[in-house]
């Protein structure tokens, strides 16, 4: 990431200690990556940008190691950096005011919810760096019960999209200055981005010609709780079976 | 604004520095200070006491700003001194959070596990 940026606009050496390990691990990305994709549709992993932001996930992990659990590439060249809950702010404090990283704008804020975890939801932030030109991606975990700190005072973009988050998935942001539900409807109910959240919803709102309002009731055409079976006897994706697994770890040299 | 070379720095908020060596100097000093208060063996501390010390050499051997921004290679001085007072800020939170100290805790069995339908437990 940061080779890139430099060689292209500035003839400048590297801090020794990154590129001494840099050059050591683009070879041996090189070397194990003997398969190359020649499908014309499949997207192409950029494998300079791959190994460039692998040696920038082991240098995080390196200056951060009470908080990142796992480094982990996906989609062969994109960098996610899974964290415990309470490391959110100071990583991404780390990852927008170094020097080598210079992650200054917050793109966004994703949640997602797997209800037979443990930690049920997931918060996602995708960060952006324009210095460097290169984006990486920020995961933690909570349950619905556990607040997160919330990194408004890092990003002030962070603002609404936890908000979103909280309305969506009903995580609660710690220190969030002002958060309130913000996609959903006046007085609505529930958080609709959860799995166990039904389709339908709970309500549902019509024009009352008598009354001359709209109304809210309950709904009528509510659906009985069915357990859908969704396993069959036929394989469903067989070109799939082999598929590349969805994330690679990178294991951080130990000193 | 005598000795200033440039009108503007063309980036919207951000004045053209009076006297950039003095203030960069200072920033870098402050932020070395604050580094010594870590652990030797901390890493954060090792690299980013390699980057402002190369910063603040290329910045005590060149008199001349543009060599400076063109030997840092990180864009115009002013954004140069934005970078070291955001390093000064993240310095001094670290040293209260204390990141080098070991992982708080691993995550949960299959937290990270993708798809859910093939974790292994």
């Amino acid at each position: 990431m940061l080779r890139q940026f430099l060689s292209r606009t500035f003839s400048r050496s590297l801090p020794c200690s990154i590129s001494q390990f840099s050059n050591r691990a683009i070879s041996s990305e090189a070397v194990a990556e003997t398969t190359i994709e020649t499908r014309p549709t499949v997207r192409k992993p950029d494998e300079v940008a791959r190994g460039q932001l692998t040696d920038f996930g082991k240098y995080v992990a390196e200056c951060l190691p009470k908080y990142i659990q796992t480094i982990q590439i996906t989609a062969g060249d994109e960098l996610e950096l899974l964290i415990v809950p309470e490391g959110v702010v100071p990583v991404l404090q780390f990852l927008k005011d170094h020097h080598n990283a210079q992650f200054a704008n917050l793109v966004d804020i994703g949640g997602m919810d797997v209800p037979s975890r443990h930690n049920r939801f997931e918060i996602i932030y995708n960060i952006l760096s324009l210095r460097y030109n290169s984006r990486i991606r920020v995961k933690t975990y909570t349950d619905e019960l556990t607040p997160i700190e919330s990194c408004n005072e890092v990003f002030k973009a962070a603002n609404w999209y936890e908000r979103e988050i909280w309305d969506m998935y009903g995580v609660f942001f710690s220190n969030h200055p002002d958060l309130r539900r913000i996609l959903t409807d006046y007085g609505f109910e529930g958080h609709p981005f959860r799995k166990d959240f039904p389709l339908s919803g709970y309500v549902e709102v019509r024009y009352d010609d008598e009354k001359k309002r709209v109304v809210v009731e309950p709904l009528e055409l509510a659906q009985e709780f069915r357990k859908f079976e969704l396993s069959a006897p036929w394989e469903q994706f067989p070109n799939f079976r082999n598929a590349n697994p969805a994330a690679e770890e990178v294991v951080p040299e130990k000193k | 604004m005598a000795g200033v070379s440039k009108i503007t720095t063309g980036l919207t908020g951000l004045a053209v520095a009076a006297k950039p060596h003095h203030t960069l100097g200072v920033l870098y000093s402050k932020i070395l200070r604050t580094l010594q208060k870590m652990p030797q063996d901390a890493a954060y501390r090792r690299h980013t006491e390699i980057i402002i010390n190369e910063r603040a050499q290329i910045l005590k051997s060149n008199s001349d700003i543009e060599v400076v921004e063109n030997q840092i290679g990180c864009g115009q001085i002013e954004e140069v001194i934005v970078q070291a007072e955001n390093e000064l800020i993240l310095a001094r939170k670290m040293l209260n959070w204390k990141p080098w100290e070991p992982l708080l805790r691993e995550a949960p069995p299959n937290q990270w596990a993708w798809p859910p339908a093939q974790a292994k437990n």
